[in-house]
């Protein structure tokens, strides 16, 4: 089953640093270039973000007309996926700091989701960016609800993995937002009730916003349309879970994608670090609308090596990227998103049920061995 | 559900400063949710290089006393920048506010202000500074040298407010064209006798009458104010000339306020600098050249922190002032505003963080 043994090689400690000083120099060379064109392009998605939803909240109010319900549905939908995507993950990794513009800052953009930015500056740009795919420290691996990867134990609740995983896909939105609350950690009895009620407040805060804002202020203004503006909102914030959720789960749990024990932590080098994200994400292949509606996270290999880099720059590293990997002998995961998804369903299917861990080839090169 | 009780609280529910900034701009208005935004509405050359613009705040603005000065920022190519300029005017009736750039050689953003047409907006901080006029008796002496100029004009315009109050104005440049507000300060002496005027040249070939063209000294000073332990002295100009000045003034006149623009010193590796945290209100020296994060563990402060190396953007924090440089790629950050991950980065200079 893990096929991925044969795909990759080992590299020796000299191959390895090798690999990461050719990945930091590439890194230089692109951030080097960073300036006005990036500028001006994420002031234009700001624009594209803000008409796409100004029309689509405009037509819904004309809700009670089918088309104008679908089309305005679809807009609002498509302004949130950019608005998450494109613009809030990007800039709240900082790719944007050097603007300076504090509406575009890492640290306090807030975006249009339930998740508060504070809670996932933390699950994602910490947890999950620093130790990508290590089981036990990466909390995207599966959620903490799916068991997506033989080495994660087994056990009969499992089982329904098929039906939870569809469900958690719809309130996508809703799972990351409760993601930084660990409430596994309450239900086992390892934090109290007030901890986290402490640690609610916050994220409450959010969802009331967040609702408030969808579901009462702007169908409220429709008035006597109040029924269709409330629908199309739900089934836009729907849509932008079904879609997220669809890209981040191509991102690592590929056939090919790899987890990682936590001992790969120790002493861990740069080219080290480098090699254990480009083996745990992997990419989508596709158009360029494909990369804008995915925020760039089809190059989530790209993405994985350099986080603060604006994502409009991935594409153009890729072949450099790609390259680099082929010298070195490791894969270079990717393909289209019709088939990295149904990876993905494979592996949701598969380890439903029991499963064994196969061989996996380990990152570095026991010494003493020839190359 | 009280919070629900009113509409204007129902449409704050559903707008956020970003959305309300990003439509009253395209309306073409300023107004902004919570910063000070103004237009430019008349541009003036003032000299050979320096130009004045006339400024229309938008509802944010918080007003300002003369001789003080504002951050302002504005966005050259594509980055924002920010930099210190005086107010030369004192408050006006029509709320209008007068800011002079002096385009500086290889400046960035003086060049482009200095561009700037009327429509163009910039953005505004808080005023700040404690060079002012009291209402009352007082006797001033104002030393202005090049752009220290700018506080010293709106200064010796709000004598005209103040009548108990009189100064004497020094202002050296190196030639007669690069004197600004020369004629609007000729015509302020002319109706206002409680104002002395000197201009000193330092590099023009020909004077004319009341030209001086002498550096400043003790003997200078003897003429222009014998009674200098009567006066208060306000000097505004480089280091070099305000150091000057408060050599010759303090301990014998009344008061010495002395405001210099330089660069901050680049401490040397290993060296000590002064770090100052703004947010928490603490200040403490650590060795410059080592990454920021561990230099205030090692003292005791725990900022947030998450992944140690550079990469999480959790440490970052904003440079409110001072060098500080990216040790991952050697390159200095000393730009007002920016963020440095404190992860990777190390203090080059004394700075300012705001954490
Ligand atoms: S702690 Fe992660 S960037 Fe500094």
């Amino acid at each position: 089953m893990t096929q991925a043994t044969t795909l990759n090689r080992p590299l020796s400690a000299a191959e390895m640093d090798a690999f990461g000083q050719e990945l930091d120099a590439l890194r230089s060379r692109t951030m080097a270039q960073v300036g006005a064109e990036d500028a001006r392009y994420i002031r234009r998605v700001v624009a594209a973000v803000r008409y796409i939803e100004a029309a689509g909240r405009a037509l819904l109010f004309f809700g009670a007309f089918p088309p104008a319900w679908v089309l305005g549905t679809l807009l609002l939908g498509l302004s949130k996926i950019l608005e998450n995507m494109e613009l809030g993950h990007n800039v709240m990794h900082g790719q944007y700091d050097w603007m300076r513009d504090p509406q575009l800052n890492g640290k306090t953009y807030e975006w249009d989701i339930v998740a508060t930015g504070d809670n996932w500056r933390h699950t994602h740009n910490y947890k999950h960016h620093t130790y990508t795919n290590v089981r036990g420290a990466d909390d995207d691996i599966g959620y903490g609800l799916l068991r997506l990867f033989p080495e994660q134990r087994w056990r009969p609740f499992f089982l329904f993995q098929p039906i939870i995983a569809v469900i958690f896909a719809l309130l996508f939105e809703w799972g990351v937002a409760i993601q930084r609350l660990e409430l596994g950690k309450y239900f086992s009895g390892r934090k109290t009730k007030a901890q986290l009620a402490e640690e609610f407040r916050p994220l409450g805060r959010k969802m009331r916003r967040q609702i408030v804002k969808d579901y009462v202020v702007f169908p409220l203004l429709a008035g006597p349309f109040f029924l269709p503006v409330l629908l199309g909102n739900v089934v836009a914030n729907i849509i932008r879970s079904l879609w997220t959720y669809t890209v981040i789960f191509c991102g690592h749990f590929t056939a090919d994608a790899e987890t990682f024990p936590k001992s790969v932590l120790l002493n861990e080098t740069r080219g080290h670090w480098y090699l254990r994200q480009l083996r745990g994400s992997s990419n989508l292949s596709g158009s360029k609308l494909l990369h804008i509606l995915t925020g760039n996270l089809s190059h989530q290999i790209e993405h994985h090596l350099y986080p603060d880099m604006p994502a409009r720059r991935y594409a153009q590293v890729a072949p450099e990227v790609r390259e680099i990997c082929t010298r070195y002998g490791q894969n270079y995961n990717t393909g289209s998103m019709l088939k990295q998804f149904g990876q993905v369903v494979w592996r949701i299917l598969r380890h439903a049920l029991p499963s064994r861990p196969g061989v996996v080839t380990p990152l570095v090169q026991p010494v003493g061995e020839a190359a | 559900m009280n919070s629900l009780s009113s509409p204007a609280r129902l449409l704050g529910a559903a707008v956020s400063a970003p959305v309300f900034d990003f439509w009253s701009r395209q309306f073409g208005s300023i107004q902004a949710w919570d910063r000070c935004l103004a237009r430019v509405v008349a541009r003036q050359q003032e000299s050979a290089n320096a130009v004045s613009l006339t400024l229309q705040p938008n509802r944010r603005f918080g007003g300002f006393e003369p001789g003080q000065h504002v951050n302002l920022t504005a966005e050259v190519e594509g980055v924002r920048v920010t930099r210190s300029y005086s107010f030369t005017q004192p408050p006006r009736a029509d709320g209008l506010l007068r800011l002079t750039i002096k385009q500086v050689e290889g400046g960035k953003l003086s060049t482009a202000l200095c561009a700037l047409r009327p429509g163009a907006v910039v953005e505004l901080g808080e005023a700040y500074g404690e060079m002012n006029l009291p209402q009352g008796p007082g006797r001033y002496l104002f030393l202005a040298a090049g752009s220290g100029i700018t506080p010293l004009m709106s200064l010796s315009l709000a004598l005209e407010q103040n009548p108990q109050a009189e100064a004497t104005l020094v202002y050296w440049a190196q030639q007669r064209a690069e004197l600004c507000y020369a004629e609007e300060l000729r015509q302020l002496a002319a109706r206002l006798p409680r104002l002395r005027l000197h201009f000193v040249l330092t590099r023009e070939p020909l004077r004319l009458a009341g030209e001086l063209a002498r550096r400043l000294d003790a003997g200078l000073l003897e003429t222009l104010a014998p009674d200098l332990d009567a006066l208060q002295v306000y000097a505004c100009g480089p280091r070099g000339f305000v150091d000057q000045a408060r050599l010759l003034a303090q301990g014998r006149a009344l008061r010495f306020h002395g405001e210099a623009f330089t660069p901050p010193a680049l401490a040397p590796g290993g060296g000590s600098v002064r770090v100052t945290l703004r947010a928490s209100g603490r200040s403490l020296d650590v060795p410059s050249g080592v990454p920021l994060l561990a230099a205030l563990e090692a003292q005791g402060l725990r900022p947030e922190s998450g992944c140690r190396m550079g990469l999480c953007n959790t440490c970052a924090c904003r440079l409110v002032e001072g060098v500080g440089q990216n040790l991952n790629n050697g390159e200095t950050i000393s730009e007002p505003g920016s963020e440095l991950r404190i992860c990777t980065s190390a203090a080059r200079s004394d700075l300012t963080l705001d954490l």
